[in-house]
């Protein structure tokens, strides 16, 4: 082949072979950086629930939470025994409004309800609950 | 291979890069105040005004020697028919050179066949007949009477492109390249707001840095946070079925399983009541009876 004569078409294809890989180069690039991006919001979006579970779930003040719940009401109405981050706690002769209250605080908190149990009692009810954390 | 008017016929299979005597060429010195080959060039035809035939379509081929400038004219379909016609076709025609380029390399004359003979007169090329040469000595034409510049001839319907065609389309090649390119870098770059999100993450929860830790841990508030999510969603709807003329008698819940059972007071407490309990998602246990509701389910 004569390559002095065929010059301008090599060239041409030089500089469209120039553009083609560049083109290609730039498609590889966008796609490469979707899913770049795509890994790093999902790790983003990991790293955030994870987080906001932990703190949640993991909450350091859930002792000192439960504790004022003891307090709302009498101490003769309460029998409370906590191991550790185990809780049972057994109250009773409680007035509707009350359980209402009580259930209500528990359930505020962010504890693991191991059983909730309520009964009425004639017009008393009793209330016990064993939660974890 | 030097082109003279009464050359011989040739057979070739190879390009032949050829030298035209100044039979084919007609030439025009200048002292130009121009800087460039291309300045010149252009002014070119009007330097050659009436110096050549009308009907003839020229081109130039210009170059510097010392202070001024050597314009050539030369018509370059009159010299390809020629080639043709002696056995170079226009494929096989390489480059095309001028016998005035070498002046200076013609010390002697180069005899052009039997009768005539390239010579230099005041420093221009001539073809004279050799009888005005007695006795003189000839040079034998080679390679080193090969110029540093030529021109290449582009012919119609055996290249796509002509020179300046194919630098325009080069061009825009070469510019959408470089501007697809430049995306591409661009594209290469991180998202940086994502990248300093992560950054302040790793840095603040040092004990998260491990995908396996972090899939771990996330994987335990998850399940908590479902399961726990779902026994105060029961706990809320069962709180929403009491209201004046039903009680609630019983509650009990474990990790796995619910029951409620409720008092009614009266029919029209029961029909609410149902309305209720359907809203809610719930179904009577098998046990209930009128009055007394039985509610249960798992988790």
């Amino acid at each position: 082949m004569n390559v002095k004569r065929y010059s301008n078409e090599l060239i041409v294809l030089a500089a469209l072979l120039f553009a083609l890989m560049a083109l290609g180069y730039k498609f590889s690039q966008r796609t490469a950086m979707a899913e770049k991006n795509q890994a790093m919001a999902k790790e983003v979006a990991v790293f955030q629930e994870t987080i906001s579970l932990k703190n949640i779930w993991g909450d350091k003040r859930i002792g000192k939470k439960l504790e004022s719940i003891r307090k709302m009401v009498p101490a003769s109405k309460v029998k409370w025994q906590q191991k550790g981050k185990k809780l049972t706690a057994r109250f009773t002769d409680l007035k509707p409004s009350e359980v209402n209250n009580l259930v209500t605080k528990f359930l505020n908190i962010a504890v693991q309800v191991v059983s909730l149990k309520v009964d009425k009692n004639g017009d008393t009810y009793t209330l016990e609950i064993q939660c974890k954390w | 291979m030097l082109i003279h008017r009464n050359m011989e016929r040739i057979s070739t299979d190879t390009p032949v890069d050829v030298m035209l005597t100044p039979q084919f060429y007609t030439i025009k010195r200048e002292p130009l105040p121009v800087k460039f080959a291309y300045q010149a060039k252009k002014i070119a035809p009007s330097l050659f005004d009436g110096l050549l035939e009308s009907d003839g379509s020229y081109d130039y081929f210009v170059y510097r020697e010392g202070d001024t400038w050597v314009f050539i004219a030369y018509d370059l379909d009159e010299v390809l028919a020629f080639l043709a016609q002696k056995g170079i076709p226009p494929e096989k025609t390489g480059k095309i050179y001028f016998a005035q380029q070498v002046w200076k390399k013609i010390t002697d004359p180069i005899p052009l066949g039997e009768k005539e003979a390239l010579t230099v007169l005041d420093g221009t090329v001539v073809v004279v007949p050799r009888m005005a040469l007695p006795g003189a000595n000839f040079l034998s034409f080679d390679e080193s009477f090969r110029p540093s510049k030529g021109v290449s001839p582009e012919v119609g319907g055996q290249t796509l492109f002509t020179r300046k065609q194919a630098i325009v389309v080069a061009a825009v090649f070469v510019l959408f390249g470089g501007i697809w390119l430049a995306e591409g870098l661009r594209y290469g770059k991180t998202n940086v707001t994502l990248q300093k999100q992560l950054n302040e993450f790793y840095e603040n929860y040092p004990a998260l840095q491990s995908a396996y830790t972090r899939d771990s841990i996330a994987g335990k508030y998850r399940k908590i946070d479902t399961e726990e999510r779902k026994k105060r969603e029961i706990i809320g709807k069962i709180a929403g079925l009491i209201f004046k003329g039903v009680t609630l008698t019983e509650f009990d819940m474990t990790q796995k399983k619910f029951k409620a059972v409720f008092v009614l007071s009266d029919k029209q407490v029961a029909k609410r009541f149902d309305q209720l309990l359907k809203s809610a998602g719930f179904s009577k246990s098998k046990a209930s009876s009128d009055t007394k509701i039985i509610v249960e389910g798992t988790l």
